[in-house]
């Protein structure tokens, strides 16, 4: 196995990123009188020089390091993703991790480290650098969920480690089986298997193989019933590793999900879309309704993520070029809009106290007028109402599914869209249309110009994406070219 | 030399008990080693496709494996320590401070 | 066909507006009602320039505006209206000046209200003017984020749970109506064509009568909510009798007019063979919708609700006009939907009026207000008989329309439609006796003061609206004829053309329900 500077091309990104994060890490030690304020503007920097040396957003595949890793337009789009998640997760986390007395070097680094984890995912052409991948990413994340060290922070990272070391598990037993049945743990490889040998989809190994590895994606992308232990981890992780683990986590596992599925396991669609057919239903159809019972906003939008989940699914069971490109804008739509939604969270909380309970909303939209009108925003987008981005991303989904013939799912899916309507409308329910009560809860804003400036950036994104989406489906669409 | 199903179902079994583990036992330092039981089940599988197979490939995974299963613990027995530090718990059924 | 751009202008005059309100400091309220109104007057004048430049003779688009949006999906900014849009159009601006002059007194957020107000302006335009189904979707939905807020924030007691409930009612119908546009879409590349959601286009794709009969069921749901038809009316009453008076204007004047022109221009043109099959079941909801309405109307003890039941009787009347799919009764549907902005949408002013003053919509609260405001009374009064249908005033015209529409297709519906406007009669005119005549024996109301300078203002020119379409109806229908005909034309055209198309069997679409997990070779 040798690699030439060609691979190393493919990787740049990434090791930008890493030396954004191995230099943070430096800088805290050196800086003189403990200045760190900069430190989250130096990953943000890093993650701006990354997104100029990202290969190959429209050149034609390439894949390197013995096909390991690929530098595709779909990389590169997945990436760009990334890149915005991680650039509002820093914004986002600065001025929140100052308040609560945590703003530490490693946070950062973490966070970069786990972007790293997620773009590698996005890139994995084989499914041992998945696995790799995954793992990079997600003990990066368990740490950030317990930063706070806290009773509830340690109960997150508790509960989401021995999830995701349990969902790794099924993964990696599913690789080893589909390594024996296929000969080889290639994406490509598992493809020309299939396809040059028909009795091999029928192999009970093979069979066995396919089904560990989607219930361990469905574990990562916490779809029912792999769900159990989502909701609390987000509620009690720090609220910026809750919106980076909603938005940046399920957009590395879905990329990996679209490559595994819409590639390798191509000629095997009629076998598992029906599992995933009953299990996006399931997805949605559970998230909407345990979101409407919670009177948590921050547990709200924690199942309301498995419901977006759901509707991602939809796409995936689709299973054509038009419905991956259909996700792919769905996953930008969704982190803007849910680092936003997480951002005006942040913002009515103060040290030690979140006030994520619905009640704390009450009034808020009339005595922080752009507050409301954020906060509003985001949750129309979140249920999909247009002009907004979160329209045009479930528009796109729901078109494939149409065209495949799913027009059962597809009902399925509006209504549940409506049903979440009721959820994300009390948000504004209550933001306009109570009363504050007597002592207020929140008094003021935990708001400074780097959680401005991500609130405008994400609600800016929301707006743009729903009212001019022409350009950015296009690249979708060709990022799924080169793919499928 | 033991036949290829033999030592697939063994880790196959290896694999259930593992997974059994997870889902029944509540003691959190049970549970950790139970994960780390279904990653073990999953090398010996490794293990046994690279000699059907003739490939060393699979030998090669087995070191990655071990690796992250040995950073995953390292990770998860400090969140262990953390949460026992803030609660004094080990049984998972007390870590229920989150609940909707 | 280069043109200045009307119904840009118009649609996004408001908007523009609204972006400039945000500049406006709170505290000067005064500053703020002035400008809504000058950019809603603004907005009507200009919309005056399309009723002077119309072409009668001419039954297709006018002031077509097209640009591309998003290419590669067929979707496209096109806009443009007919004979059966002006109107519409023209009842939207005109409501949207009285409106604001009816909030002259809203003191609570006038800021956010008038914003709102302005929002739901574009949003109404643009869903009228709309030639593109994704682009209509767009508007359509977007509407009622301002009137859920315009409900939520300044409406009544139970504002919070009427709100809602009017949300979701109406995003469930269009959710389910947005798979049927997919799938339209869909079927319309698989016959051949470039991908397109330009209506006009698919207007021209024949389908087999079963396929039709589906996505008919999903757009009719989407505009019989919004319509609504009984039994899917339950939201309005609630929505009116909470919304502030401005709200129940436009709820009445126009949004209730997105559900007879969503017929109008969508589900009957794309589905005819649907809509030959679904007509006798409409007319008969419809006419049961109209008794219902009356029945309830009669027996209720609020006026608001009262007006609301009427809107529901009245609606129905409209919606058999459309069904009964001849020339008097399209026309009739559609004159109609304009009578009933006219005249409920005033009928909602005075009982606006009269709250301002008392705080109260019971009637047992009144008796005898003609002696304390007598100017007050015989607007009302007016009002009254327009929206009875009385000879001379609009009503009449439309309902004598829609009757001799439904008489010709079927006279058993007529004649039980006719009890409808004889229920009408009898509780509207049973409540304009307990609440103005009699002895005026409540201590509150005897001191009453009569209609104001601005009251007078707003409530003019519906009274002078209503003359004017009763005695001279002319003006209105004219523009519409050449519009109607060709509607017709084509509707019987497409009827004819789809119903020789090979249908699958009747049991294809159950077939496709079960084939959910495995869609077969359908696909292309």
């Amino acid at each position: 196995m040798t690699f030439s500077m060609a691979d190393m091309r493919l990787l740049t990104p990434h090791l930008v990123i890493t030396a954004a994060a191995l230099l943070v890490l430096l800088a805290e030690a050196v800086s003189p009188g403990r200045r760190k304020g900069y430190l989250p503007y130096l990953g943000i920097a890093g993650i701006v020089v990354a997104a100029f040396t990202t290969p190959g957003l429209f050149g034609p595949a390439r894949s390197g390091f013995s096909g390991m890793l690929a530098g595709d337009a779909f990389a590169a789009f997945v990436y760009f993703i990334l890149y915005a998640v991680g650039a509002l997760t820093l914004l986002v986390s600065d001025a929140y991790l100052r308040d609560e007395g945590r703003d530490h070097a490693e946070y950062y680094a973490l966070v970069l480290l786990a972007l790293v984890g997620m773009m590698l995912m996005a890139g994995a052409t084989h499914l041992m650098s998945v696995f790799l991948a995954l793992e990079t990413m997600s003990i990066a994340i368990y740490a950030l969920a317990g930063f706070f060290r806290d009773e509830r922070s340690a109960e997150a990272s508790f509960k989401y480690f021995i999830l995701g070391a349990f969902s790794s598990g099924f993964l990696l037993y599913g690789i080893a089986l589909l390594y024996g049945a296929c000969g080889t743990t290639e994406i490509q490889g598992i493809l020309d298997a299939f396809a040059s040998n028909r009795a091999l989809a029928g192999s009970p190994m093979a069979l066995a193989g396919v089904g560990l590895v989607t219930v361990g994606f469905a574990f990562k992308v916490a779809a029912v019933p792999f769900h159990m232990w989502t909701p609390d981890a987000y509620q009690g992780a720090p609220t910026s590793v809750t919106a980076f683990m909603a938005t940046g986590v399920k957009a590395a596992a879905f990329a990996a999900v679209l490559r595994v599925f819409f590639v390798a396991f191509q000629t095997l669609h009629v076998d598992w879309s029906g599992v995933l057919w009953v299990l996006a239903l399931l997805t949605m159809t559970l998230g909407n309704l345990t979101a409407i019972a919670q009177t948590d906003v921050k547990r709200m939008l924690a199942y309301s993520s498995i419901a977006h989940a759901g509707y991602i699914l939809v796409g995936v069971v689709a299973g054509t070029p038009e419905a991956g490109a259909g996700i792919l804008y769905y996953l930008l739509a969704y982190a803007f809009m849910n680092i936003g939604a997480f951002a005006c969270l942040i913002m009515v909380g103060r040290k030690g106290h979140e006030n994520t309970e619905l009640d704390a909303f009450a009034g808020l939209g009339f005595k922080f007028p752009a507050l409301g009108l954020a906060m509003s925003l985001f949750m129309f987008s979140m249920a999909g109402i247009p002009p907004t981005a979160g329209f045009i991303g479930k528009f796109l989904i729901f078109k494939a599914a149409v065209h495949q013939g799913y027009y059962w799912l597809t009902i399925f899916g509006v209504l549940n869209s409506a049903a979440s309507v009721y959820y994300y409308l009390r948000v504004i329910v209550t933001m306009y249309f109570k009363p504050e009560p007597d002592t207020p809860v929140v008094e003021g804003l935990r708001a400074g110009p780097s959680m401005a400036l991500a609130t405008i950036l994400a609600g800016l994104g929301v707006l743009y994406f729903g009212i001019v989406p022409g350009g950015l489906v296009d690249l979708a669409e060709q990022a799924l070219r080169y793919l499928v | 030399m033991i036949p290829f199903e033999y030592s697939m179902g063994l880790s196959a079994v290896l694999f259930g008990l593992g997974v059994v583990g997870v889902l029944v036992r509540r003691n959190v330092i049970v549970l950790l080693m139970c994960v780390e039981l279904m990653l073990n089940a999953v090398n010996l599988a490794f293990v046994t496709v690279a000699d059907h197979l003739n490939s060393v490939e699979g030998l090669l995974y087995v070191f990655f494996v071990m690796t992250v299963a040995a950073a995953e613990a390292a990770v998860g027995l400090a969140i262990v320590v953390c949460l026992y530090r803030a609660r004094r718990a080990v049984h998972a059924d007390e870590i229920s401070l989150l609940k909707g | 066909m280069s043109h200045f751009p009307y119904l840009s202008t118009i649609t996004f005059l408001p908007l523009l507006g609204a972006l400039v309100l945000l500049l406006i400091p709170r505290k000067s309220e005064g500053g703020i009602r002035a400008w809504t109104l000058a950019v809603t007057a603004i907005t009507f004048v200009i919309s005056l320039a399309l009723w002077v430049r119309f072409d009668p003779a001419q039954g297709g688009m006018q002031f077509v505006e097209r640009k591309a949006w998003i290419e590669s999906l067929g979707i496209s900014y096109y806009v443009g209206i007919d004979g059966i849009s002006l109107w519409l159009v023209l009842l939207t601006t005109f409501l949207s000046v009285i409106c604001v002059l009816s909030s002259w007194g809203i003191t609570k957020q006038v800021k956010e209200y008038m914003l709102f107000f302005l929002l739901l302006e574009t949003g109404m335009l643009g869903a009228l003017i709309s030639l593109d189904l994704v682009l209509f979707y767009i508007f359509w939905e977007a509407m009622l984020i301002p009137m859920y807020f315009l409900i939520g924030v300044w409406g009544g007691t139970d504002r919070i749970y009427a709100a809602i409930k009017f949300f979701i009612y109406t995003m469930v119908g269009s959710l389910l109506m947005l798979v049927a546009i997919l799938a339209l879409y869909y079927l319309n590349i698989r016959a051949g064509n470039a991908p397109t959601f330009d209506l006009l286009k698919l207007y021209e794709l024949n389908l087999a009568p079963n396929v039709q009969f589906w996505m008919f069921a999903a757009f009719c749901l989407a505009f019989a909510i919004k319509v609504p038809m009984w039994p899917l009316h339950t939201w309005l009453p609630d929505a009116h009798t909470q919304a502030p008076t401005a709200g129940s204007v436009i709820l009445a004047g126009v949004l209730l007019k997105m559900g007879t022109y969503g017929f109008l221009r969508f589900a009957m043109p794309l589905f005819p063979n649907a809509v030959e099959a679904w007509a006798p079941f409409m007319m008969v909801v419809a006419v049961i919708g109209i008794i219902y309405g009356a029945l309830v109307a009669m027996v209720q003890d609020d006026v608001k609700k009262l007006v609301a039941y009427s809107s529901v009787s009245h609606l129905g009347f409209v919606m058999l006009g459309l069904f009964a799919l001849n020339m008097q009764g399209v026309q009739g549907g559609l004159y109609q939907s304009l009578n009933h902005g006219i005249s409920t949408g005033a009928l909602f002013l005075l009982v606006g009026v009269i709250y301002e003053r008392r705080h109260t919509r019971a009637i047992a609260d009144f008796g005898g207000l003609a002696k304390a405001m007598p100017n007050y009374a015989v607007v009302f009064l007016i009002i009254t008989m327009s929206s009875i249908g009385l000879p001379g005033l609009n009503g009449f015209v439309g309902e004598f329309l829609i009757m001799l529409g439904a008489f010709l297709t079927s006279k058993t519906a007529a004649v039980f439609a006719a009890t409808g406007v004889i229920l009408a009669a009898g509780y509207m005119l049973w409540m304009v006796k307990r609440v103005f005549f009699g002895p005026l024996d409540k201590e509150e109301n005897q001191g009453l003061a009569d209609l104001t300078g601005l009251e007078w203002g707003y409530l003019i020119p519906m009274v002078v609206m209503a003359f004017w379409m009763g005695i001279y109806p002319g003006t209105f229908l004219r523009k519409t004829d050449a519009t109607l005909e060709l509607w017709l034309e084509r509707f019987e055209a497409k009827k004819e053309a789809c119903r020789s198309l090979e249908s699958p069997g009747a049991l294809a679409w159950l077939q496709d329900g079960l084939n959910l997990v495995f869609p077969g070779s359908h696909a292309d």
